[in-house]
């Protein structure tokens, strides 16, 4: 056959109809496949959207945050899901301390890796793990840039009070061998109008915890601020920003520490454990 | 029958005691594999060396070495087959074999690592397409399958030569007659097996690339330094052909010493695969330079930790080790047998040690791709931490079944040689008679153009990704009008007012349309509508109206008290929040104007201190500072939704799904269905037919 440039025309618009006709085909059916509501799991007991600022300026680096969600979350050894890391940006900055909570991220990359669904948003914003599911390919951990999830990699040591309650993901436990666990904010905690463990625990009043759509955070000493005066208005920042997580959490530069720095904190240690001995 | 086949048909009928030694030591070290892995069962992971800072380690690595070992075999069968090149005919059955051993042992290393592999099913539970482990899962089945039958098609004219061998034993005579699906031999049976290898071979090719830049899409799409790389793709590719060509080669020197098929496996067959790995190592090299000069050009950030490990610290022993295995010596060895003429005479062994470097030293690199990595998050590791967990030092658990499975996949390629003619007894005879009658044969039944149109598959993926979804317009939160009763205090009386629409900011933002969002999620947009406000979430479409709160503090007498302070706090889900205080004016009022971004009712309560003159006062008033957002997953979020995301499911479901569909049209239409209809009579008569047959 001849090819004419009348034949070719029509192959290009033969081309271009169909290219018309698949489109409006998937727009058309595309809303129709794929689902619009959320399942109930993805629904939080109540409508907030829970935030936490954490002020650099005022962590002392104690860790009683930790040792308090390890008491209430019975968690595992080795594992710390508010985790007290001493960073040093650059040297004339000094080290500060920085407790790492998980960031409950609003684009969080272990619920976009989860081949399960076993990690997955809920609409208060908290990144809630379902140990009933998980399959234990550690792809979240791989994908968290937080280094926020620990794995049970043997059999988690139990506690009789940890195994009196059956398995619910708002407290994240009886712990089970060959699962992914991290902090959850705890939504058991939320119900009740209290504020999360570590929050609660700070004697610094480090940690606020808070709704963002009631605009005020709240620390454990009862010190209410306003959300938006700290976190927008104020220096504050989140977390590797530049990755595109869109964390649920803030943190107050530690500008004008209340504490003493990491490595004065460690000099002064020293000496007062040297005195005894120079009492002699 | 020729004196070349029976040495081919003799690696299927005989069994010598070398054979019984080497199978007995294979299984030996299987089932030592399995005893660590009945450990791990039962201990847990505890067992490896993994811990929380590297999560993943000698099994991911087998996982990606055996899934790049299986890559070359059918890709070079493939390109092999659609090119028709004359010298194909020996190799190509070694070279699909690999890809289907090596599969089979590298899918399982990805159950292996799993914590929980007895919720396996979960994956088709409740899988989620937008998750790389599951185009994996997707990718690698697809792929197995296709590659089974692309190994079993050609081998049909085989095994109905097999069937009527008198030597075998009965069970596998039948065995090989049930295989050999009513083969004869007629020339509509073999128009149509070479149509169906044909087709099979050219959906190979682009499924055997998309498997292997699907692998290196589990660690590409995460936010990981050294993996956070865009060029992983085709750089795993070309890892994936460069290793598995050097199994292939590896594979031949084998059987050819073992076998003694020196009549089929040339020098020619190492010199052109030998040349062929060459011009793949040299193309690793490039992207070694290029993966790695990118990364330490600039090291930024945590790069800077990584590049530092690998290239003097830490890894650098292990790096470098693998960068001369991998490319620098076998690229100059090959270049010595290959390129000057004085080393031609060692052409089979210069290439045959060059690919067993380059299978160890792929081993390696993806260990080196692995595992430091995993070693430099972000965040600095090993803080409160002791040393062992946070360095990998693979366990003998580990070792036991990495070693299982090296053994694995020689006890599978050694039954299968035993089981299978591992030469193509009838290609190469039809070869030999097309070299020795030197007579082109009709291009009648060479590969049929028809049924692949680039304009079909293009345009609907293009249309996917230009359609943009429109805007639902929600509800729009009315302004608030608190009120506040009148006091029953002793000397206050509380007011509050709506204020105007005073505030700077939001007056040009309230006019603009509202984007969709409370319950109703939209899916389908999100990929190519994303949204460019700083924190993504959803309030950021209602602005809430500011509220002025009006407290007028009067004495018993209903007289104004000028010039007090009274405190403003507001009840918030966890605490109180106060606004300070203000003055009241001349007129008792004091205002106070909240412009903050707070949604629903809240009590607010005003307090009068009291002074030497006036007693104390509270009032409690509940302000309403606009409608909560409907609870919605937050619109920043992408590929986090509950279900499928178009965007993502559409091509993965479409590329193997088409995937699918040739399978079933080249196996279950073509060898299945048609085939059957024209072998000439039942099964009972094919034992007498196929004799007649190989004659033709």
């Amino acid at each position: 056959m001849a090819i004419t440039r009348r034949g070719f025309v029509q192959f290009l618009a033969q081309g271009a109809g169909a290219f018309v006709a698949v489109g409006v085909a998937w727009k058309a059916s595309v809303s129709k496949v794929f689902h619009e509501v959320l399942p109930s799991r993805s629904l939080a007991p109540g409508n907030q959207k829970w935030v936490m600022v954490i002020d650099l300026a005022k962590c002392d680096g104690c860790r009683d945050c930790t040792k308090a969600c390890t008491a209430m979350h019975f968690v595992p050894p080795m594992q710390e899901w508010i985790k007290v890391f001493e960073i040093t940006d650059n040297e004339a900055a000094g080290p500060y301390f920085l407790p790492r909570p998980c960031m409950q991220c609003d684009n969080p990359p272990c619920v976009r890796g989860c081949p399960v669904g076993a990690t997955y948003k809920r609409t208060d914003g908290v990144v809630i793990q379902d140990d009933d599911r998980c399959i234990g390919c550690r792809n979240c951990i791989a994908q968290c840039p937080y280094s926020a999830r620990s794995f049970n990699w043997g059999e988690p040591p139990h506690t009789s009070q940890e195994l009196a309650r059956p398995y619910n993901v708002e407290y994240n436990y009886p712990h089970r061998k060959g699962t992914v666990e991290k902090c959850i904010f705890c939504p058991e905690h939320l119900r009740m109008g209290k504020l999360p463990a570590c929050a609660a625990t700070c004697k610094m009043g480090a940690i606020y915890f808070g709704d963002k759509l009631d605009d005020a955070v709240t620390n454990g000493k009862g010190e209410t601020i306003q959300f938006t005066k700290i976190a927008k208005r104020g220096a504050s920042f989140r977390l590797m920003e530049e990755l595109g997580t869109e964390p649920s959490v803030y943190y107050l530069p530690p500008a004008s520490r209340k504490y003493p720095a990491p490595d004065e904190k460690a000099k002064t240690e020293t000496a007062q454990s040297e005195m005894p001995g120079m009492a002699h | 029958m020729e004196a070349r086949e029976q040495n081919l048909l003799r690696s299927v009928l005989e069994n010598t005691w070398r054979f019984y030694v080497w199978v007995g030591f294979l299984i030996v070290v299987l089932l030592w594999g399995l005893f660590a892995y009945i450990q791990q069962l039962r201990d847990g992971l505890i067992v490896t060396g993994m811990r929380d800072q590297i999560s993943w380690g000698l099994y991911i690595t087998n996982f990606v070495f055996f899934i790049g070992i299986s890559h070359a075999g059918t890709l070079i069968s493939a390109i092999l087959r659609v090119t028709d090149t004359g010298w194909r005919t020996p190799i190509t059955r070694m070279a699909e074999a690999i890809t289907v051993f090596a599969l089979c042992i590298g899918g399982p290393m990805v159950m292996i690592d799993m914590g929980r592999p007895d919720r396996m099913l979960n994956l088709f539970r409740y899988g989620r397409i937008q998750s790389p482990i599951i185009w994996d899962v997707l990718g690698v089945s697809t792929y197995l399958t296709g590659c089974i039958l692309y190994f079993y098609i050609p081998m049909i004219p085989d095994l109905a030569f097999l069937a009527v061998q008198p030597k075998l034993a009965s069970w596998r005579r039948r065995l090989y007659s049930t295989l050999a699906i009513g083969w004869t031999g007629t020339p509509q049976q073999k128009a149509l097996l070479e149509k169906a290898i044909s087709f099979m071979a050219i959906f190979i090719i682009p499924l055997a690339v998309s498997v292997h830049t699907v692998v290196s899409w589990i660690f590409a799409m995460t936010l990981r330094p050294g993996w956070n790389s865009s060029i992983f793709g085709p750089y795993f590719v070309i890892g994936a052909i460069y290793s598995g060509t050097a199994g292939v080669i590896f594979s031949m020197y084998v059987l050819r010493r073992v076998f003694h098929l020196q009549d089929y496996v040339e020098e020619l067959h190492f010199r052109n695969l030998g040349l062929l790995l060459l011009a793949f190592s040299l193309m690793y090299l490039y992207f070694n330079i290029n993966e790695y000069l990118t990364a330490g050009y600039k090291l930024e950030g945590s790069e800077r930790l990584l590049m530092e490990r690998l290239f003097v610290g830490d890894y650098a022993v292990l790096f470098w080790v693998a960068q001369s295995l991998c490319v620098f010596i076998p690229a100059a060895l090959m270049i010595a047998v290959l390129g000057l003429k004085r080393y031609h005479r060692y052409t089979i062994p210069g290439v045959v040690f060059s690919s067993a470097l380059v299978i160890v030293g792929a081993w390696v690199k993806r260990y080196i791709i692995v595992v430091p990595t995993l070693r430099s998050p972000y965040l600095p590791s090993g803080q409160r931490l002791p040393w062992e967990w946070t360095h990998y030092h693979p366990s003998w658990v580990e070792w036991s079944i990495t070693a299982a499975a090296v053994a694995g996949f020689a006890l599978i390629y050694t039954l299968m040689v035993k089981l299978f003619p591992i030469v193509s007894i009838w290609e190469t005879r039809e070869q030999r008679e097309k070299e020795e009658v030197a007579v082109p044969q009709l291009p009648g039944e060479s590969v049929p153009v028809r049924w692949w149109k680039p304009g079909d598959v293009f345009p609907i993926l293009a249309i996917a990704a230009l359609l943009l979804f429109g805007s639902r317009s929600a509800s729009a939160a009315g302004p608030a009008k608190p009120k506040l009763p009148k006091a029953t205090a002793i000397t206050v009386e509380w007011k509050t007012v709506p204020a105007v629409q005073a505030s700077r900011e939001s007056a040009a933002d309230e006019s603009t349309p509202l984007l969709p969002r409370g319950r109703v999620f939209m899916y389908t947009g999100r990929l190519f509508t994303l949204e460019t406000s700083h924190d993504g979430s959803a309030e950021d479409d209602v602005k809430p109206s500011p509220v002025a709160v009006t407290a007028t503090l009067r004495d018993s007498s209903g007289a104004p008290i000028s010039f007090k302070p009274v405190e403003f706090s507001a009840k918030t889900g966890l605490g109180t929040l106060a606004f300070g205080s203000r003055p009241t004016l001349a007129d008792g009022k004091a205002q106070l104007v909240i412009k903050d971004r707070r949604y629903g009712t809240y009590p607010v309560q005003v307090v009068f201190r009291g002074d030497e003159e006036y007693a104390p006062a509270t009032f409690d008033v509940t302000v309403d500072f606009g409608v909560r957002p409907a609870p919605s997953l937050p619109r920043a979020g992408v590929l986090i939704t509950p279900y499928a995301t178009p965007y993502i499911a559409a091509p993965f479901l479409l590329f193997y799904g088409a995937m699918w569909v040739a399978f079933i049209y080249a196996f279950g239409y073509l060898i299945l269905w048609k085939m059957r209809k024209f072998s000439p009579a039942a099964a009972v008569a094919q034992t007498k037919t196929a004799p007649a047959a190989r004659g033709a």
